[in-house]
């Protein structure tokens, strides 16, 4: 691992008509190469740092560099470099899978050969092969899971960001999107991941960050954040100790 | 290349779509069926009258004769004789008959006498003739009309007017008799010479354009063009409750999150129901030309400008897809895009002059149906399909559906490009 790939200083973003910022001065940098996971309870802000990070937000204060430009200024060209899963199955349901993934491709301006190559090899990776031609709408929740990481990772991003991206999926899809984000670890591709499955997260990051209201409470190596915090047997424990035991909504 | 597959993308989406396929194609085809059929008899009403009056001739002489002859050969008024006048009168009440026309006993008679008296009265002037020879004290001469209180307006006129017209005729035919004798009083000419009055002056219609043959405003001239715009106007349907679907399911966030991929989004979905309008529009018309006549309607008649029906198509079709893409983007929910879209089209339609002719609203929503966009296409067809205007004649409507295209696709892109960055 090396510099930077996401910079981060005193980023602040306050929504209108709200009392207290979404995102509150978080200052936090993201190697390249990393699995970083973004946790926190609901309404810790971390869907805010995606959008700020993809540059579909504007921050009220601080800084955002991503692959070494500024997202308030260069989002489209970030934009170009980074592929994000969101937590919605942003797919068109009435569109088969092969359609989806040729229409997303297609706007991505790559060629129709590469499209072609990458649909086989990564409805072959995620086991959807023999669903190619069928309707999205027919498929089970983890299918569509799998099918809306492929839809990010067509254009060969150099950061991945994934928001939840195996929330509502069986074990067998979760593993299977697990290992495979582990093999795009080795191939040198960053990844933000926030999920709540902790167990998960520390099982696969590099590094992680626990937000709370808006808040940077903790970020670190898991086993540095973990030394720190000894009276912890495993990160739920921690997470609940960090982020207290009331019901978040 | 991005917006040629958006177009595609769109494409498989309308045509899996089996009720966006319905409202776009079918309730068009059959909104201009019905509304033609209905709108039918109230057109024949203005253009092509057949007026069925009970006709009592108590008179029994020449008079009622000349009446039914006049109007025989007019044509739009069918005496039916009734000598019973209380049944005639109760025909007319219950609303069975429209009108009847009594002519009571004696009014030939009468009419002769006050012809004779009115021409006596004249030589006594030019001191022809004595004076007291004639009778000054003749009745006033009545015709009876009994009209249904429901009868319309312009049916009562017609009426009324035809038979003056036919009892000014007689009359002015027996002035002319009782002239001829009352000259040849003294002459051993005794032959009376036919004159007829009604042959002196007769109004012919002319057609404005050579090209064009007669041709009216009928209930499918006006209702194919006037509901084929109104179809293309509810594209916004389809158009509104497919973007908002999309956001709503995530897969427009996705496209947001493709750099540089706003425009061909607007522009493909833009273009596929812009191609989607015109299809209708060619529906609509092959309706007005094949399906019309079979339901015993008139057939459509196109004029002979077809690059100017054209080119009014296609900046309907622009209009109508530009409104419909700003509902779109800037209503947040389908039931807030759909509900202003359908009613705000529907306004559009009455004010353009979809229901009714904008010649015969209020003054003031005259002056509004201006700023409708339905009204400045249903101008340009009117003219294309009945005037047979030029392509030039048309421009200032052309270029108003136009201007509001774009102004539209202008708002739709700045909305849409102003909401992918939250500030």
């Amino acid at each position: 691992m090396s510099e930077a790939i996401v910079q981060i200083e005193g980023l602040t973003k306050q929504y209108r008509g709200t009392l207290l910022p979404a995102i509150s001065e978080i200052t936090l940098s993201i190697p390249s190469g990393a699995i970083y996971g973004l946790l926190g309870p609901n309404g810790a802000g971390k869907s805010t740092m995606v959008m700020m990070m993809c540059g579909l937000m504007k921050p009220n204060a601080g800084s955002l560099s991503i692959l070494g430009m500024d997202a308030n200024t260069h989002g489209a060209e970030i934009r170009k470099r980074i592929g994000v899963a969101p937590q919605e199955i942003a797919l068109f349901h009435s569109l088969t899978a092969y359609e989806n993934l040729n229409y997303f491709g297609r706007m991505y301006g790559l060629k129709a050969k590469m499209i072609q190559s990458s649909i086989e090899n990564y409805l072959e990776v995620f086991g959807l092969k023999d669903k190619a031609h069928k309707r999205v709408h027919t498929f089970s929740g983890g299918m569509k899971r799998r099918l809306n990481l492929i839809a990010a990772l067509l254009h060969e991003p150099t950061l991945l960001i994934l928001d939840e991206p195996t929330a509502g999926v069986d074990v067998q899809s979760r593993n299977m999107v697990v290992d495979f984000l582990q093999q795009l670890k080795l191939k040198g591709v960053t990844i933000i991941y926030s999920s709540h499955f902790l167990e998960e997260a520390e099982r696969i990051c590099t590094h992680l960050a626990i937000l709370d209201e808006g808040k940077l409470i903790v970020e670190g190596m898991p086993g540095n954040v973990m030394e720190q915090h000894s009276d912890c047997k495993n990160l739920e424990a921690l997470f609940l100790k960090l982020t207290g035991k009331n019901i978040r909504d | 290349m991005k917006i040629l597959a958006t177009i595609q993308k769109e494409f498989l989406l309308l045509i899996r779509d089996l009720g966006g396929m319905a409202l776009i194609f079918l309730m068009p085809l059959m909104l201009v069926v019905v509304m033609a059929l209905i709108q039918d008899a109230p057109f024949r009403d203005y253009q092509e009258m057949k007026l069925e009056v009970l006709f009592a001739d108590e008179d029994k002489d020449s008079l009622g004769q000349k009446i039914e002859n006049a109007f025989e050969t007019a044509g739009n008024i069918q005496l039916l004789h009734e000598n019973d006048t209380a049944q005639l009168k109760r025909f007319v009440l219950s609303g069975k008959y429209k009108a009847a026309i009594i002519i009571p006993k004696g009014t030939s008679a009468m009419l002769r006498r006050k012809t004779h008296n009115l021409i006596s009265q004249l030589f006594a002037n030019l001191g022809k003739e004595d004076s007291t020879t004639f009778d000054n004290k003749s009745d006033g001469l009545r015709v009876n009309i009994l009209f249904d209180p429901a009868i319309k307006a312009n049916y009562k006129q017609v009426l009324s007017n035809g038979l003056e017209k036919v009892i000014a005729n007689v009359q002015s035919e027996w002035i002319l008799d009782e002239l001829q004798i009352q000259l040849s009083e003294g002459t051993t000419v005794k032959t009376k010479s036919k004159i007829d009055l009604t042959q002196l002056v007769t109004v012919k219609e002319y057609q404005l354009s050579q090209k064009q043959e007669e041709l009216k405003l009928n209930s499918v001239q006006h209702n194919v063009p006037a509901w084929t715009m109104f179809a293309m106007f509810f594209i916004l349907f389809p158009l509104a409750g497919n973007f908002i679907k999309e956001r709503e399911e995530g897969s427009m966030l996705r496209l947001r999150l493709i750099s540089g991929s706003q425009f061909p989004v607007i522009a493909g979905k833009f273009s596929f129901y812009f191609l989607v309008c015109l299809l209708q529009f060619m529906l609509m018309i092959a309706v007005g030309i094949y399906l019309m006549p079979v339901l015993g309607l008139n057939q459509l008649q196109l004029g002979n400008n077809a690059f100017g029906i054209i080119l009014t198509a296609c900046c309907v079709a622009m209009a109508a897809t530009g409104y419909g893409l700003l509902i779109a983007v800037f209503f947040n929910t389908p039931q807030q895009a759909l509900s202003f879209g359908s009613v705000s089209v529907v306004i559009l339609a009455a004010l353009g002059g979809v229901w009714v002719p904008v010649y015969v609203m209020p003054e003031v929503l005259q002056k509004i149906s201006y700023w409708s966009p339905l009204n400045w296409g249903l101008e340009a067809f009117i003219n294309l399909f009945l005037r047979g205007a030029s392509t030039k004649a048309i421009l200032p409507e052309l270029i108003k559906l136009v201007g509001f295209a774009m102004v539209t696709l202008a708002a739709s892109v700045f909305i849409h490009k102003s909401r992918t960055i939250i500030n």
